[in-house]
Formats: structure tokens, C-alpha cells, sequence
């Protein structure tokens, strides 16, 4: 069975406003950040897909992939380790209470 | 490709790069091994050196360089477009290493060496942004500086404040990159290439084929994406915050380096990628495209202008004061004429000398005052004469009064905007410069109007005072004779308007 591209990009767009809205409006800092991995993810899979269903499809996709990924990883280390030096200062998670500098 | 290829390129055009990588790489080794036998300021003077010798590189492939030089399919391009931004990031790197060694003596940034390096590696991000013309070689710079802010932003450890701007900074640069990404996918899939030349062409046959959603998809959300890097509208609400968390030089680096690095990128990816894009009512770039910017730089302008008017902290307004000139350097790109590359690198030329000034001048007073608020100007006039003359010139050209470089760099861009018949953007920026002068003109009435808490003289660290007054000097003169640079701009780099040779040189 063939499954259409409409459907892998259709995923990919879900998956992307699952995490914008995780992004927004959780309360725990480390669920912000895997809300941000979530759509990074959706960009890889609308990059796989296009690569393979796109107008032109070719290899370059996959590749961009191997470096979405890469960079997400280490974006996700500089933030966890913020997240640690934030922690230790004030012993929360809790994005809300980041208020230090609200007008 | 075959390995013999790699080693056919003549890589001495990329020295710069290769310096300013191979002096961060050396930096923390030898901080790593040595870290405690050098001297206090020794790796910020090594990373200055470094900084100089990539800047005379720059200088020689300037001069050698005719053509530009494409490595590997365009992933790294060495042109025209590329050497002069890269002009402008040394200027604004060496400037934040030459405020931090004062900085330093404050000891709120435990880590000076790591400092150091984090700032060449961002400074290489930046040079790349500014020297690619395909997508992944994009990301990746991007990412690189990115990556680099974000730490830099969070050194002062021990500091709340800090900390909790860094984290801010990285969530919201998450979400940026995660959407310039799905609109680079969105490219990425209509053209089955990163190399933006290709995807010229492609996104073309694309928007003939009946793709036009799809299309301004991607530019919606390229632009939004790409407007957190030069904190425009709608992007701009993390600036204030990691303005006034981040230790001040690297708020300057910021306000400087990081912002004309978004541009370079920006208008190199914009432009070239959507130039063919066909649309019912004409090119699409210079219909809807524009339009599209437009209502970004409007909105930077009145967002930027209007918030900064009730900020007390000093930091925190000319965060936002910044926005608005994100607002003001996105007007010559409405639609982009064969000018705008002078008329920008001329505004990015004032607002490199003019940040560096203010930001300098702002590090002295909240050191002394222990206050980062505005009153902490009070009185600054009778207390060191020499640092309020200079702090009212940067102000005046930030402002864009005569005659000072800021007049001349907003001159150009009104005038390429009246040009362009484009009246209601001319208007915005007219009506906002006259409400940014309320709170430019608050700063000097603090200054010289108002009693500060004491008369005695501010003690102001010797290289701090002979940076900032020679800023101050450099800012009227320019303000003077603005055709040294413009002259020099277009004769080097835009000789025949072909934006530095950032257009392919290849035909279709």
C-alpha cells in the first residue's frame, strides 16, 4: 500500500502544532524544551518525506536531516544546562515563576 | 565527490574562517592546560589578535578577489556581500572583547576564558550566516551563533537574572529555529535542493506549476522564523529580557553582531531564493513578499518605539529601541532596490559605533550606581563631562538627528523608501523617529537636568574612556562625511549593483 505524501505532511503539521502549543503553554520548563524537540522532529519528517515523495526527490533531505537532528541534540544540552544553573540559584522548574524581569 | 576535488579549491580565501576557528579550538586548549599560569586578560588579547589577523585576511581577499569563490556547490561562497558583513562582525567582536576586559574586573562572569572562545565561536557562526548560499550551510552558522548566545547570554552564573534570561532565550530560539526549519523543508520540497541558486530557479517552475500556497507558506514562515535572529516584529519579545539579563558586552554583541548577522542571512536568503517567484499581480517577491516585510518592519517600528517610551531600565529600552531599528533596516528591503546593500551597510556601519558607545557608556554608569535604571544617568553631566557629551552624540544619532551617522544611515533609508513611492512605510518610520526622540532625549535630560545623588567625580577606567570618547568622535565624523563610506561601499563591494556579487554569476 502507498501512502500519499498529503499524509506524512499532514503528521508532520500536527506533530509541529502539537508541540508549538506544548511549547506555549506548558508549566514545566523541561516539557518546554521536549515541545521544541517535537517540532524539530516534524521538520524531519516533512524532510524524509519530501526527500522521497517531493517534486525533485533526492538524498539531500536525509542528509539535512542527520544535521537537524545533531544541532537539536546539542540545543537541548546548552538548554538543560541553563536549566541546571537556573535551578540551583531558584530551586524551580516552573516556567511561571521566571518573572524576574516583568514590566 | 571524490577526495581529489576537496584538495583542488584554493582554501587561503577562507582563512578567516580557518583563524578564527583555529583560535577558539587553541584558546581552550591552551585554557584547558595552561588556564591557570596566563595572565588575567591573556586569552581576551590573544582573541583579539586572532580577530585582527582574520580582519587583514578579509582585507586581502577584498582585494584579490574579483570573482566570488564557490566551495563545494556554493555551500561556503566567498563574495563581496560576504566580506563586507564579515567587516562589520570583526569590528562589532573586536569591540565586545575591548569593553570586556573591563568588564571583567567586575567578577561576575566566573568563567573569562570560556567568554572568550564562545564569543570566536559565534563570531564563526556569524561569519558563515553571512558567506553561505545554501540552506544547511545556513542552519548550521545559524545555529553556531545561536548555540554560543545562548551561554554567553547565562555566564554570569551566580546571577538570577541571568540565568533566567538565558533560558528564555533558549526556549524562544528553539521555537524560531524549529520554524525557519519547517519552512526551509517546505523549500526543501518544492525545489529537491539546498542550493538557494537552484531553488531560484525551481521555486519558479514550483509557483508556475500551481504550488503558490505552498509557497507562501514557506515565506511566512521563514521570515517569522528568521525575525527572532534581528528581533523584528513579530519576534521580538524575548529582546528585553535577555538584553537586561545578559552581561553588558555580550548585550552589545548582541544589539551588533547577532543582529547584522540575521540580516546578512536574511536578505541573502529572501531575496535570492524568492526573486522568480511568479504571482497573479506581478513577481511575488515585490507584491505580497514585500508587502509581507513591510507590515514586520511597521510593526518593529511602532512596537519597538512606542514599549521603549515607559521602560526605566536602561538596558531594557534600548532593547527595545533596538527593535525599532530592526524596523528601520527592514524598509530598504520593501521591495529591495539595486541600493538598499549600501543603504544598510551604511545604517549597520552608525549602529555598530553607536551601540558600542552607548552600551560602553551604560557598563560605567550601572557599575558605579550599582543601578541599571535611568536615574542612574542623573547628574552624569557634572560628574564626568566627557562621558554625557559623548553618551548625548550616541543618543542624537540613535535618535537620527544631524549631524551624526545615525542622520545620515536613516536619511539614505527614507529617501530609497520615498524613492520607491512606498508613502505610508515613510510615514511610520517619520512618526516613530519623533516618538523615539521622547525617550533618547529622557536619557540626556537625566544627564544634564537632573541632581544626581552625589557630585563626585565618576571614576572611568582608561581604556574605557579613550573607547568611548574615540566612538563619540568617530560618530560625528562619519555624521560629517558620510560619502567616505558610502564612496568606499559602493566602489568595493556594489560596484555594479549587483549587491557584492550575491547574485549568481551563472546564467539560467
Amino acid at each position: 500500500m502507498m501512502v500519499s505524501i498529503s499524509s506524512y505532511l499532514m503528521v508532520a503539521l500536527i506533530l509541529f502544532c502539537v508541540g508549538l502549543y506544548g511549547a506555549l503553554t506548558k508549566r514545566n520548563a523541561v516539557i518546554v524544551l521536549i515541545s521544541i524537540e517535537l517540532m524539530l522532529n516534524a521538520v524531519n519528517i516533512n524532510l524524509v518525506a519530501f526527500s522521497k515523495f517531493g517534486l525533485h526527490p533526492g538524498v539531500t533531505g536525509q542528509i539535512f536531516t542527520l544535521f537537524t537532528m545533531t544541532v537539536a541534540a546539542a540545543e537541548v544540552a546548552v538548554g538543560l544546562a541553563i536549566l541546571i544553573a537556573l535551578y540551583r540559584n531558584k530551586e524551580t522548574v516552573n516556567v511561571d515563576e521566571m518573572d524576574q524581569m516583568k514590566r | 565527490m571524490e577526495v581529489k576535488d576537496i584538495f583542488s579549491y584554493d582554501w587561503t580565501y577562507l582563512l578567516p574562517e580557518f583563524i578564527i576557528l583555529g583560535f577558539a579550538t587553541v584558546l581552550s586548549l591552551l585554557d584547558l592546560f595552561a588556564g591557570k599560569r596566563l595572565g588575567k586578560h591573556a586569552i581576551g588579547l590573544l582573541s583579539l589578535l586572532g580577530i585582527v589577523l582574520a580582519g587583514v585576511f578579509v582585507f586581502v581577499n577584498i582585494q584579490t578577489l574579483d570573482q566570488p569563490y564557490s566551495y563545494m556547490a556554493d555551500m561556503i561562497r566567498v563574495d563581496d556581500y560576504g566580506n563586507a558583513f564579515k567587516l562589520l562582525f570583526l569590528g562589532g567582536t573586536a569591540f565586545t572583547i575591548l569593553i570586556s576586559l573591563s568588564y571583567m574586573q567586575q567578577g561576575e562572569v566566573t568563567h573569562r576564558s570560556e567568554f572568550y572562545y564562545l564569543l570566536l565561536s559565534g563570531l564563526l557562526g556569524a561569519m558563515v550566516m553571512a558567506s553561505s548560499a545554501d540552506l544547511i550551510t545556513m542552519f548550521v552558522g545559524l545555529e553556531l551563533l545561536s548555540l554560543s548566545s545562548y551561554v554567553m547570554v547565562g555566564l554570569r552564573k551566580k546571577s538570577l537574572q541571568s540565568n533566567e534570561s538565558a533560558f528564555k532565550y533558549v526556549v524562544s530560539g528553539g521555537i524560531a529555529t524549529a520554524v525557519t526549519l519547517f519552512g526551509m523543508s517546505y523549500v526543501y520540497g518544492l525545489t529537491g535542493t539546498t542550493n538557494i541558486f537552484e531553488i531560484s530557479q525551481r521555486l519558479a517552475e514550483a509557483g508556475m506549476m500551481g504550488f503558490q500556497f505552498i509557497i507562501y507558506m514557506a515565506f511566512a514562515f521563514l521570515a517569522v522564523g528568521l525575525a527572532f535572529k534581528i528581533s523584528a516584529a513579530p519576534y521580538h519579545m524575548w529582546a528585553p529580557d535577555v538584553y537586561q539579563g545578559a552581561p553588558t558586552p555580550i548585550t552589545a554583541f548582541l544589539a551588533v553582531v547577532s543582529k547584522a548577522a540575521g540580516f546578512a542571512l536574511v536578505f541573502r536568503l529572501l531575496l535570492i531564493s524568492f526573486l522568480q517567484v511568479p504571482s497573479a499581480e506581478g513577481p511575488f517577491f515585490f507584491t505580497q513578499g514585500s508587502l509581507f516585510i513591510g507590515w514586520m518592519a511597521a510593526a518593529s517600528m511602532i512596537l519597538g518605539n512606542v514599549m521603549a517610551l515607559r521602560q526605566t531600565n536602561v538596558k531594557r529600552m534600548m532593547a527595545y529601541s533596538g527593535i525599532a531599528q530592526a524596523g528601520y533596516l527592514l524598509v530598504p528591503f520593501v521591495p529591495p532596490t539595486t541600493l538598499f546593500f549600501s543603504e544598510v551597510l551604511f545604517y549597520l556601519f552608525g549602529y555598530l559605533l553607536v551601540s558600542f558607545g552607548v552600551f560602553a557608556v551604560i557598563m560605567v554608569v550601572s557599575r558605579e550606581q550599582q543601578t541599571e535604571d535611568l536615574k542612574g544617568f542623573a547628574g552624569l553631566y557634572h560628574r564626568s563631562p566627557v562621558m554625557a557629551i559623548s553618551m548625548t552624540i550616541f543618543m542624537l544619532s540613535l535618535a537620527g538627528i544631524p549631524i551624526t551617522a545615525g542622520f545620515f544611515g536613516k536619511f539614505y533609508l527614507f529617501m530609497g523608501a520615498l524613492a520607491q513611492e512606498n508613502y505610508w512605510l515613510s510615514a511610520i518610520m517619520i512618526v516613530t523617529s519623533v516618538i523615539s526622540y521622547y525617550y533618547y532625549f529622557g536619557i540626556i535630560r537625566q544627564m544634564y537636568m537632573r541632581a544626581g545623588e552625589n557630585e563626585a567625580p565618576l571614576s572611568v577606567p582608561k581604556g574605557i574612556w579613550v573607547f568611548i570618547f574615540i566612538l563619540a568622535i568617530a560618530t560625528v565624523f562619519f555624521g560629517a562625511f558620510p560619502g567616505l563610506v558610502t564612496d568606499y561601499i559602493q566602489a568595493t563591494f556594489n560596484p555594479s549593483f549587483d549587491f557584492g556579487n550575491m547574485l549568481p554569476t551563472r546564467t539560467p
